[in-house]
C-alpha cells in the first residue's frame, strides 16, 4: 500500500493545477533567453487587461441601453459577440501550441469525473473565457440597473449561457487537439489557416463587387440563427422584458438542449482520453503495409529525380544539396503553402489597384505597377534566405561530417532558392501581364535587372546571417518560429537599401530620359553583385567552420 | 605494434571555465573495436564531436589514419563514419532518400549510392518504410538508419555515441553483427555506450575517461590486471569500471537514506 493517506479533492486539485501553470510562467520568464519575453508579456496584459475592462464597460453600457430603451430584442446581438470571441479565438491561437498538456494530468489518480471537471476548469483558465465571463457579467450588472424585473431570468440566461460556451470551447479545443496531434493534418490545418488569413484580403473587393446581389441571400438564412445560443439567450432575456413565458421557456429549453448535448459529447471525448486514447502518430506505425505498396511504385518513379545527376554543371554535392531543399520545401505544409502568397497577393493588389478595380483613381499604370510589385514579392521570397538553416534541425551535423567544402552547402541552397524566386516571379509577372498589361520593354528588361540585382545582391548578406544568426524553426509550427533579432534587423536593413539603389536608377532613367539606363545599371549591378557572391564562398566556408559549434548548439535542441 | 588509427596528443577542450576535455592522449590500433567509458559529463561526447570534427579542439593534435585532421579535415572525413549524439538526421527526408543524399555527399556514384541504400535499408529492415519519413521512424529505427548513413561509403573509422541507446535485442543482434564484420575486415571502430556489459561483450581495447581526464587505456586483462581484487576473481568491466572512478558504495550509502522506500 503507498503512503497515501487522503486523495485530495476537487477544488485541491484544481488549486494545484493553478499553481503548477502559474509556476510553469514563472519559471519560462526566469530562463536567461526569455528575460526580453517579460517586456512582451508585460504590454501583451497590459494591453489584454485594457480591453476587457473597455469592453466589460461597452457591454454594460451596452446591456443597459437595449433594455433601458425597450430593444429588448436586439438583446442577441452582444451573446452572439462573446459567443463567437469565445468559440472562435481559441481556434486562433491552436496552431502556436500550447504550454501545457491537459492531458498528463492522467497520471496522477483522477477519477473520471474529476478529470472531467477539471478539464472543465481548465476551459475557465483561457484569456477567451476569463474576458468573456467578465463581458458578461457586466451585461448583467447591465441589465439589472435597467430592467431589475429582467434580473433572475438574465443571470440564468447567462449561466446556461456560460457553462455551453466553456463546453463547447473545450469540446472544439479537444477535437482540434485531436486533429493537430498528427503531423500532417497539422501541418495542413496551419497551412490552411495561414491561406485563409492572406484569403481575408479578397473580402473588400469581393464585396464591393458582388455584396448588393448577394445580400438578398444571406437575409435568407438569418432565421436559422435562432437556433443558436447567442439567438437564444437574447431571445429569453427579450421574453422576460416583454413578459412572454413562452419565449422564456423556449429560450431557455433550447440552452438546457444545447448544454445538454454539447455536456455529453465532451463527457464522450474527455472518457476516450481518460481511456488512455493515443492520438499522436500512430497511422505511421501501424502503415507498414501501405507503405510496402507505395514503395513498389515508387521503385518506378526513381531515377534521374532521385539521386542528384540531374543537375549538371555542379558538383554532386552541391546537386544533392539541391534535391534535399527540394524536398524539405514539399514537406514543410507552411513553406508550401506561402509559395501561393505572391500570386494571390499580385491577383489581390491587381484587384484593389489594377484596370477596373472599384478604386480607380487610385488605379496605376503598368508602367511603375511592374517594378513595385516586384519589388514587394522579391521581399517576401527572400527573407527565409537570411536563416537558411532554420529547418535542419540535427541534421546540420551531417554538412560538418561530411567531406565537403561547406561552400557546397551555401550553393545548394542558393541555387535552389534562386530557381524558386525565378520560378514565383515568373508566374507572378505572367498574371501581371494578364492583369495590368505589358509596361515599356525598357521597363520590363529593367525591372528584370532589379529583381536579379536584388536576389543576388543580398545572397551573400543573407548566407552570413544564416550562419552568424541562426535559429531553429520546427515543422508545423507557428509559436517562436521567428528569425532572430538581428538577422530580421539586419534583411531589413539590406532590403532597405537595396530598394532604395533600385529606386534612384529608375528615377534616374526617367530623369535623363533613356528608358534603357537602368536595364543597363542594373546590368552592371547585377554582374558585380555575382562576382562578389563567388567571391565570398570561400570566406564564408571558414565562417561556417568558425560558427559550427554555434549553429549545432541552436539547431540540434 | 599494428597501424595507429586514432591518436590525440594534448587534446583539450573548454567552455568558458570548465575543461570538459582535459589534455588526453588516446592511442587507438587499426582494427580495434575499441570502447570509450565514463560517467555522464566525463566529456565522452565532446571527445567524440573533437574527432570527428563537429567540435573544434582548444589545443591539442588529432591524427586520424595517420592525418592531422586541422590541416586534412575533407581527407579524414573521407574515411570516417560517425553515428552523432543525437543522430544527425534529416527528419524530412524518407530513410532511402537521406541515404542517397549521404552517400553523394561522401562522393560516391549514382549507382554505387543507390545499390549501397537498398542493400542497408534491407539489412536493418527498414526497406518497408520507404515512404515515410524519417520523423515518424521509432527511436530505434532512428538508430539503425544512422549507423546505415554512417557506414554507407565504407569507413575506415566508425565513431558511434551510445549506438544501442533504444535498440531492441534483435535489431542490436543485427548491429552487432555487422560491427563484427566490419572490425574482422579491418575497421576501427570507437564506441561510447552507458551499457557496460555491451562494451564488456563487444570491445577488445578500452579507455575510461573521467572529469574530463583519461583515466585509464588498454586491453581488457590489462586493465583487470590494473585493478586489485582477490586472487581467481575475474573482474567484470562494471567492477573496473566503478573501482577506476571510484564511486562504488556511493549509490547504496544514499538509498540507506531512505527508510521509507518500500
Amino acid at each position: 500500500m503507498a503512503d497515501v493517506a487522503q486523495m485530495p479533492g476537487v477544488l485541491a486539485q484544481l488549486r494545484l493545477i493553478a499553481g503548477l501553470r502559474w509556476s510553469l510562467l514563472k519559471n519560462g520568464l526566469q530562463r536567461k533567453h526569455s528575460r526580453w519575453d517579460l517586456l512582451g508579456v508585460t504590454f501583451v496584459g497590459v494591453f489584454g487587461a485594457s480591453l476587457v475592462l473597455g469592453l466589460s464597460v461597452a457591454f454594460y453600457a451596452g446591456a443597459y441601453a437595449i433594455l433601458g430603451k425597450n430593444r429588448a430584442n436586439w438583446m442577441a446581438i452582444p451573446f452572439w459577440a462573446i459567443f463567437l470571441w469565445w468559440q472562435v479565438f481559441p481556434i486562433f491561437v491552436a496552431g502556436f501550441g500550447a504550454n501545457f498538456e491537459f492531458k498528463t494530468l492522467l497520471r496522477f489518480p483522477l477519477s473520471r469525473r474529476t478529470f472531467y471537471l477539471l478539464g472543465l476548469g481548465y476551459g475557465f483558465a483561457d484569456f477567451a473565457a476569463v474576458s468573456a465571463v467578465c463581458w458578461v457579467t457586466a451585461m448583467v450588472l447591465g441589465a439589472a440597473v435597467a430592467r431589475p424585473e429582467a434580473l433572475p431570468v438574465m443571470a440564468g440566461v447567462s449561466v446556461l449561457f456560460v457553462l455551453i460556451n466553456v463546453t463547447l470551447e473545450r469540446l472544439i479545443g479537444s477535437w482540434l487537439e485531436k486533429i493537430l496531434a498528427k503531423r500532417k493534418t497539422r501541418e495542413l490545418f496551419i497551412g490552411l489557416f495561414v491561406l485563409s488569413m492572406v484569403s481575408l484580403n479578397f473580402l473588400n473587393p469581393l464585396l464591393q463587387r458582388y455584396g448588393r446581389a448577394a445580400s438578398p441571400k444571406i437575409l435568407e438564412y438569418l432565421p436559422y440563427l435562432a437556433w443558436l445560443p447567442g439567438s437564444l439567450a437574447g431571445s429569453a432575456v427579450a421574453g422576460s422584458v416583454r413578459g412572454d413565458p413562452r419565449a422564456i421557456l423556449l429560450g431557455m429549453a433550447g440552452l438546457c438542449v444545447w448544454l445538454g448535448v454539447t455536456s455529453g459529447l465532451l463527457w464522450r471525448r474527455f472518457a476516450a482520453q481518460y481511456r488512455g486514447e493515443e492520438i499522436s502518430e500512430s497511422a505511421a506505425s501501424a502503415s507498414a503495409k501501405k507503405n510496402k505498396a507505395l514503395a513498389a511504385s515508387a521503385e518506378k518513379a526513381k531515377g534521374q529525380s532521385a539521386n542528384g545527376e540531374w543537375l549538371p554543371l555542379v558538383p554532386a554535392t552541391v546537386a544533392a544539396v539541391v534535391l534535399k531543399e527540394f524536398r524539405y520545401l514539399t514537406r514543410n505544409g507552411m513553406a508550401f503553402f506561402t509559395l501561393l502568397l505572391p500570386p494571390i497577393m499580385v491577383v489581390f493588389f491587381t484587384l484593389q489597384f489594377g484596370k477596373g478595380s472599384p478604386l480607380r483613381e487610385h488605379s496605376l499604370k503598368p508602367e511603375m505597377f511592374f517594378p513595385a510589385i516586384m519589388a514587394y514579392l522579391i521581399l517576401i521570397l527572400i527573407s527565409p534566405a537570411y536563416n537558411a538553416f532554420a529547418f535542419e534541425g540535427k541534421g546540420i551535423q551531417t554538412y560538418f561530417m561530411a567531406p565537403l567544402r561547406f561552400q557546397d552547402v551555401l550553393l545548394g541552397k542558393n541555387l535552389f532558392l534562386v530557381a524558386l524566386v525565378t520560378l514565383e516571379l515568373s508566374l507572378s509577372l505572367a498574371l501581371l501581364v494578364w492583369r495590368v498589361g505589358w509596361p515599356s520593354t525598357a521597363m520590363f528588361a529593367a525591372t528584370i535587372g532589379a529583381g536579379a540585382f536584388a536576389v543576388i545582391g543580398q545572397l551573400t548578406i543573407a548566407n552570413w546571417s544564416s550562419l552568424s544568426f541562426p535559429k531553429k524553426m520546427e515543422f508545423g509550427k507557428m509559436k517562436g518560429q521567428r528569425n532572430s533579432g538581428v538577422a530580421v534587423w539586419t534583411a531589413l536593413g539590406v532590403q532597405i537599401v537595396v530598394a532604395a539603389v533600385c529606386t534612384v536608377i529608375i528615377l534616374a532613367g526617367r530623369l535623363l530620359g533613356n528608358p534603357w539606363i537602368p536595364a543597363l545599371a542594373f546590368t552592371g549591378l547585377t554582374a558585380a553583385a555575382a562576382g562578389g557572391y563567388v567571391a565570398s564562398l570561400g570566406t564564408l566556408s571558414r565562417l561556417a567552420e568558425e560558427k559550427k559549434e554555434l549553429l549545432m548548439e541552436t539547431l540540434c535542441r | 605494434m599494428g597501424e595507429i588509427a586514432i591518436a590525440t596528443e594534448e587534446l583539450t577542450r573548454t567552455f568558458g571555465a570548465l575543461t570538459a576535455v582535459d589534455a588526453i592522449d588516446l592511442k587507438v590500433q587499426a582494427g580495434h573495436f575499441f570502447g570509450f567509458l565514463g560517467p555522464n559529463g566525463a566529456g565522452k561526447s565532446t571527445t567524440i564531436k573533437m574527432l570527428t570534427g563537429l567540435l573544434a579542439p582548444t589545443s591539442g593534435r588529432m591524427e586520424l589514419l595517420g592525418l592531422d585532421f586541422q590541416k586534412h579535415p575533407v581527407e579524414v572525413k573521407r574515411q570516417i563514419g560517425v553515428v552523432p549524439e543525437g543522430m544527425g538526421l534529416f527528419e524530412r527526408l524518407t530513410g532511402v532518400e537521406y541515404l542517397r543524399f549521404v552517400g553523394r555527399m561522401y562522393g560516391l556514384d549514382r549507382a554505387t549510392t543507390e545499390k549501397r541504400a537498398e542493400e542497408l535499408l534491407e539489412f536493418m529492415q527498414l526497406a518497408d518504410r520507404e515512404k515515410t519519413l524519417i520523423a515518424d521512424y521509432s527511436h530505434g529505427m532512428q538508430k539503425k538508419l544512422a549507423l546505415a548513413a554512417a557506414v554507407i561509403h565504407g569507413p575506415r573509422i566508425l565513431f558511434l555515441d551510445e549506438p544501442f541507446e533504444g535498440v531492441d535485442a534483435l535489431a542490436a543482434g543485427a548491429l552487432k553483427a555487422l560491427l563484427g564484420r566490419m572490425t574482422e575486415r579491418g575497421a576501427t571502430i570507437f564506441l561510447t555506450s552507458h551499457v557496460l556489459e555491451i562494451v564488456e561483450r563487444l570491445c577488445s581495447h578500452v579507455a575510461i575517461i573521467h572529469q574530463g581526464r583519461l583515466v585509464a587505456q588498454g586491453s581488457l586483462e590489462e586493465l583487470r590486471a590494473g585493478v586489485a581484487g582477490s586472487e581467481g576473481e575475474t573482474k567484470t568491466l562494471e567492477q573496473i569500471f566503478l573501482s577506476i572512478v571510484g564511486q562504488s558504495g556511493a549509490e547504496q550509502a544514499r538509498l540507506e537514506e531512505l527508510t521509507w522506500l518500500t
